[in-house]
């Protein structure tokens, strides 16, 4: 580990937050309070998947006594969306999945808006739906956006009008068709999984008031104020300076909390009752049912190498089942189409990857953003290869990893990364050489590895801004838009600061509720870019901040600013050796020697960091200069094993290794590895399921089940590596989402290496184990 | 179609004796619900987002949240004694130990803190944790009513899911075990879809002791959960356990009797064909292990 | 629907209150008295988010109902550090990072907070035992383990 000069990157400083929140003082939207002004509402939501809106009756809910208002979206013509406007606030016309908002109540109480909401009444005429991704392309299958052709849409977005499809993303790099000849091992395979919840302990909630003057403000636990107020504000026509999101902070989000989920619900019920706040908050019900999901996956893949192992060509096909609106998956089946091939080297690809649209909940951002869906089909094919060709699986990764400097899949050249260490880092940490014995006799084990990569997944130029502000006492405030979701994002800001200031770490506060109105810009807290772009914006605010109070001191001094520094809160000089302390003088600047006037002011820096590099790819090949900014990647390995008599599945032990760039501060490092491997090994267990009528049937934590303290592996081991990158601070990137990527196919292949069977489709639950594991025993 | 927020409206009423709790049930009737720790309950108010007139706590009332042993008579607990309160008791360990061991499967620490082996019964959820138990300690309800107080077993108590033997007007005060066979040994064995914290997707307890009376010299008792519309025991493998010599052969046999009893459904937690295979398995691995610490004593 | 008066002493100090009979205790907490330290996360008893000590014993407060805390003493996230001095498992959640959004936190320290009442000692497993209806979606536990082992060997609860 290394430490920078004055200590603070590389050292694992206590989190900002922490104290607040094992005291109960730290506050989430719900614990807002708004006194007695406060009024409650509902959401009335669609019982079917598929089924045209005939009449909407809200006579009845209004004059229940205490209701204050029923909305629906009878006038509301536009949409919301970030990459594909294409979804109502309130469905109108149409509902496309179990669960989709049509009407809103407003009441005194939530006991009135509940019964309120049983009497808005609603004929529907069900449509036929259609669930599955690859059924969903075909020309028969029920058209859910008859209008996709006249929705607005980004430039790098490639919709077909006509169908299903709302963003088809091509590869076509070599020539595959003719490599399979010379392959002297090949492996194919389909896989699926479902769609998932991302389960935040905290549901969404969030209030809105509407004021006479034409002021909005929105509490809401969100990830991207910014972002929500831009989508909200351009859909109800808004001015952005009208619209104020303020967000406490997050009582976990990983990507459920990006973009808008039911937050415009409750800016249009505001609208209805002015003057009043309005709170929406979802039950735990509604948060599996009512908000967006990861999204399903169907992807068939080809893959070959030589007789050495050398990947030569790879087919693949990705069918994204973006459920009912896809204004933010759209996004993800390009991430997966440019990041397609997983992190190998393969001279030869053609790809195509499709989101398509379903009567399932809204896809959208979750950790991992595309690549966890695509990681659980290619890292099971890569060790089938391996088998074919009799290699073992480390070592086939091993050779066709991708390295620095590669020409990867979209033909840009590969950025800083050390891929091997990682491999080699697990493997040891697991012991990888070593056949274990089972812990009972009626149990099998076995190991698995996974690679994984992937980059930040946004457009080509999201931005970051930040303030840094100093206070008479020279402690200073942090502003920043990008928010805390428990990843300890505050905590990096702090850092960064305190360290390119040259001031104490405990003396600087990153504020908090973030707020539009105050805060600085930035884009969202997704694709694990905080570190990197909020952390490049904070670096350059306090570099601005530092360059002014030197200049300061140095005309004070009459000396140079080169020869000046600050340490533990003082100005020195290296010529004079001089000192000069801060406090007082960041705000009162200080007189001239003379006690003639006076040099200086309050302090304020600012800074942005925006990456303006990132250039096209060209919409038939898929190749360009540079796809994205950087990509992380890393390794994990797994050792479990299976009960035979009950197919129930114990992992012992997940090692992960991830290159991180830099480690600003290694203790946060850890706790995303180790939070992200218990993640990735829940998702593999988890699954939305539906009976035939599109209904949701497990609702609840009961049946929905997440990994509790009792699942938890033996052993989680973490470590990374530090490869630098050059656009980042310290050459620092992130690291959040990548700790869950690999894991489900890491779990796959070591329950291979343990029974002998694939299992392509996900969840692994026992009962499929199992009953795959008797039709095993008699077949023989 | 989803569950409400909060609980939906009713009137609490806390009853002191069993003559308040008669008057109110026969002048409301079914517009009352018996309360005690309302773990079961509250929840599903919050699903269907059905109130009541009166939500009638029982729990208070004289004895129920009381336990007895006695050496001879046996165990008395009172309905609304709470699943913490049960496991810990050092007679219930002692000589119950498989009531003991089945309230600590359920849901969660905290929620055993409110959760009451009565409510358990009351419920009559096909997966309930402490039926396998109460039913091969052979327990017996005591249920009370305007005409009286009368007693059930408790493998008549529990007759259909969510129905129960009770009639208009009554209510459950507790439960009745007699003294277990002295040398009996045995435990319940639960498969959930994670170690601890889950509902039953099968249950089994196991309950062995020697009897002379019989050809094979001993007995079993074999209670399951969550395969039937109520938890049942399985006769026709016991039986087989006491006509024939105890070998491995014979334990799989009664296993597949009992999974040959077992009447699972299709549902969002497992397949019935994984739930049938699971009551072969647990049956056969439980009666395994207790027929180990039968031999051994 | 009727209002009942009833009294508590929450964290010490006696609150009187008025509550519906469908309040339960968590929204009596949260809305009526301000202990927003305490947290929902489910109002199904299945995440222990809403986890207060009653009378020293840890329960669901979205499973009990106000009207039946007559006279009962509460203790909330508010209640464990005593004038600013964090109880040893508050410390160690927070120097081990046990804690990363926060939002199952009161709720873990609750329940641990009991624990190390009941068994100063816990085994490991004594831990799974007593956390078991306490999720978190960010951790891993693993941490949260060793917190509460840690202070257990620095003083317990207290
Ligand atoms: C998160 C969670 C997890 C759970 N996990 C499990 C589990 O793992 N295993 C399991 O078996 N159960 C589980 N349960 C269900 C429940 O906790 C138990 O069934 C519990 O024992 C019920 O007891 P109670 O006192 O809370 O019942 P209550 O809810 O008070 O009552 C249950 C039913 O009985 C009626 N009733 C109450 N008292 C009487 C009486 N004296 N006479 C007649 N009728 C009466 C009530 O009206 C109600 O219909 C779980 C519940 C939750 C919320
Ligand atoms: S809120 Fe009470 S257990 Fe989840
Ligand atoms: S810290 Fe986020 S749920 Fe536990």
């Amino acid at each position: 580990m290394k430490i920078s000069e004055s200590g603070l990157i590389g050292k694992s400083v206590p989190r900002t937050d922490v104290i607040d929140k094992v005291t109960g003082c730290a506050v989430f939207v719900d614990d807002i309070q708004f006194g007695p002004s406060l009024l409650h509402s509902r959401l009335v939501r669609s019982p079917y998947p598929h089924a045209l809106i005939k009449r909407i009756s809200t006579k009845k809910a209004e004059e229940l006594p205490g209701v204050r208002a029923v909305v629906t979206g009878k006038d509301l013509t536009a949409r919301l969306g970030l990459y594909l406007i294409d979804r109502p606030i309130f469905a109108s016309d149409r509902v496309r999945y179990y669960g989709e908002p049509v009407a809103g109540v407003v009441a005194n109480t939530e006991d009135i808006a509940v019964e309120a909401a049983k009497l808005v009444k609603i004929d529907y005429e069900v449509l036929p739906a259609i669930y599955d991704p690859v059924e969903s392309t075909q020309p028969d299958a029920p058209l859910l956006h008859p209008d996709l052709g006249s929705y607005t849409v980004a430039n790098f977005i490639f919709p077909e009008p006509g169908t299903n499809i709302s963003e088809h993303f091509k590869i076509r790099k070599g020539d595959v068709e003719s490599s399979w000849s010379n392959c002297a091992a090949l492996a194919e395979g389909r896989f699926s999984l479902p769609p998932i919840e991302h389960v935040p302990l905290e549901t969404h909630t969030s209030i809105a008031l509407s004021e006479k003057s034409g002021q909005m403000t929105l509490w809401a636990s969100s990830q991207s104020p910014f972002a929500m107020r831009d989508m909200i504000a351009q859909c109800l026509g808004i001015p952005h300076n009208k619209l104020r999101v303020i967000a406490p902070l997050v009582g976990g989000g990983f990507g459920g909390k990006a973009g808008v989920t039911m937050e415009a619900c409750a800016v249009v019920m505001a609208q209805a009752v002015e003057g009043r706040p309005v709170k929406l908050r979802l039950t735990r019900e509604e948060e599996f049912v009512g908000t967006s999901v990861r999204q399903s996956l169907v992807s068939e893949i080809k893959v070959g190498c030589d007789k050495d192992g050398n990947l030569l060509a790879m087919e693949l096909t990705y069918y994204f089942g973006g459920g009912a609106y896809n204004d933010y998956g759209v996004n993800i089946a390009r991430a997966a189409g440019y990041s397609c091939t997983g992190p190998y080297d393969v001279p030869n690809v053609k790809a195509d990857s499709l989101c398509v649209y379903t009567n399932h909940p809204v896809g959208s951002a979750m950790r991992g953003f595309g690549m966890p869906e695509i990681h659980w089909g290619l890292e099971q094919i890569m060790d089938q290869l391996a088998e074919n060709i009799g290699m073992d699986p480390a070592e086939f990764r091993l050779k066709n990893c991708v390295r620095t400097d590669d020409e990867i899949v979209t033909g840009m050249k590969m950025t800083p990364i050390d891929l091997e260490a990682c491999i080699d880092k697990v493997s040891k940490a697991i012991d990888w050489e070593k056949k274990e014995q089972p812990t009972a006799p009626n149990k099998k084990r076995g190991k698995g590895i996974a690679i994984m990569w992937k980059a930040p997944a946004m457009p080509p130029n999201p931005g970051s801004a930040a303030v840094v502000r100093f206070n008479e006492d020279a402690t200073v405030n942090v502003e920043v838009g990008g928010q805390e979701l428990g990843q300890g994002s505050f905590t990096i800001a702090a850092q960064i600061a305190a360290e390119t200031l040259g001031v104490p770490y405990n003396s600087v506060t990153v504020s908090s509720p973030l707020d539009t109105k105050y805060s600085p810009y930035e884009w969202q807290t997704v694709a694990s870019r905080l570190t990197w772009s909020m952390g490049n914006a904070v670096k350059a605010a306090a570099e601005d901040a530092r360059t002014q109070i030197l200049e300061t001191v140095a005309d004070h001094w009459g000396e140079e600013v080169d020869d000046l520094t600050i340490k533990d809160g003082l100005v020195i000089s290296f010529k004079s050796e001089r000192e000069q302390p801060l406090d007082k003088m960041v705000i009162y600047g200080l007189p001239n020697e003379d006690f003639e006037g006076w040099k200086g002011g309050p302090v304020i820096g600012r800074g942005h960091f925006m990456p303006t590099y990132v250039t096209n790819l060209d919409p038939e090949t898929g190749q360009g200069t540079r796809a994205v900014v950087h990509y992380t990647v890393g390794a994990q390995a797994v050792d479990l094993e299976v009960d035979l008599e009950t197919g129930q599945l114990e992992v012992l032990n997940i090692a992960s290794a991830y290159d991180v760039g830099r480690a600003i501060n290694p203790d946060l490092i850890m706790t995303q590895i180790e939070g992200g491997a218990v993640h990735g090994m829940s998702s593999a267990f988890e699954a939305l399921k539906f009976n035939e009528s599109g209904e949701v049937l497990n609702p609840s934590f009961v049946d929905y089940r997440i990994a509790n303290i009792a699942d938890i592996p033996r052993k989680i081991h973490g470590d990374y590596v530090e490869t630098p990158i050059g656009d980042g601070p310290w050459g620092a990137r992130g690291v959040g989402e990548h700790v869950m990527v690999q894991t489900a196919p890491a779990i796959a292949n070591a329950l291979y290496d343990a029974v002998g069977i694939r299992f392509s489709d996900l969840p692994l639950s026992a009962d499929k184990i199992y009953l795959a594991l008797e039709r095993k025993n008699e077949t023989g | 179609m989803l569950a409400r927020p909060g609980l939906p409206d009713f009137e609490y009423i806390r009853a002191e004796t069993p003559q308040d709790v008669f008057r109110l049930l026969g002048e409301k009737g079914d517009k009352i619900k018996l309360l005690m720790g309302g773990t079961d309950l509250f929840i599903q108010m919050r699903d269907r987002s059905e109130g009541a007139e009166i939500l009638l706590d029982v729990k208070y009332l004289p004895g129920m949240q009381e336990i007895n042993f006695n050496k001879k008579k046996g165990l008395t607990v009172g309905a609304a004694v709470t699943l913490n309160q049960l496991s810990i008791h050092p007679d219930v360990k002692t000589h119950y130990g498989i009531l003991s061991q089945s309230a600590d499967t359920v849901g969660n620490y905290q929620l055993r803190n409110r959760a009451t082996l009565g409510g358990n019964l009351c419920n009559a959820s096909p997966s309930a944790d402490l039926a396998p138990a109460a039913l091969v300690y052979e327990g017996t309800v005591c249920l009370t009513g305007p005409d009286g107080n009368r007693e059930l077993g408790v493998d008549e108590f529990m007759i259909g899911p969510g129905k129960t033997a009770l009639k208009a007007g009554e209510f459950l005060t507790g439960l009745h075990f007699s003294i277990p066979p002295p040398d009996a040994v045995g435990q319940y064995l639960k498969l959930g879809r994670s170690k601890k914290g889950d509902l039953a997707i099968v249950g089994v307890a196991v309950l062995g002791y020697s009897d002379s009376e019989v050809p094979s010299g001993f007995r079993f008792r074999i209670g399951l959960n969550s395969t039937a519309p109520t938890p049942y025991r399985v006769p026709q493998a016991e039986e087989l356990l006491a006509q024939n010599q105890i070998t491995e052969e014979i334990l799989n046999q009664a296993a597949d009797e009992a999974m040959k009893v077992s009447a699972p459904i299709e549902d969002v937690r497992a397949t019935a064909l994984y739930q049938k295979k699971m009551v072969r398995n647990l049956t056969f691995k439980s009666l395994k292990e207790v027929w180990d610490l039968l031999k051994k004593s | 629907m009727a209002i009942h008066a009833i009294s508590l002493i929450v964290n010490g100090t006696k609150e009187q209150v008025q509550v519906p009979s469908n309040m339960t205790l968590i929204h009596t907490l949260r809305e009526k008295l301000g202990y927003t330290g305490t947290k929902n996360g489910c109002e199904a008893g299945e995440c222990g988010a809403c986890t207060v000590l009653v009378d020293g014993e840890p329960v669901n407060s979205c499973l009990v109902l106000a009207v039946e805390m007559d006279s009962k003493e509460i203790t909330t996230i508010e209640g464990l550090a005593d004038s600013g001095q964090l109880t040893p498992l508050q410390e160690a959640f927070a120097e081990l990072n046990a804690v990363q959004c926060g939002y199952c936190t009161p709720g873990m320290l609750m329940a641990a907070t009991a624990l190390l009442s009941r068994n100063p000692y816990p085994s490991e497993g004594d831990i799974v035992e007593a956390l078991v209806g306490n999720l978190c979606r960010c951790t891993g536990y693993q941490r949260i383990i060793d917190a509460v082992q840690k202070a257990s060997r620095n003083g317990g609860a207290r």
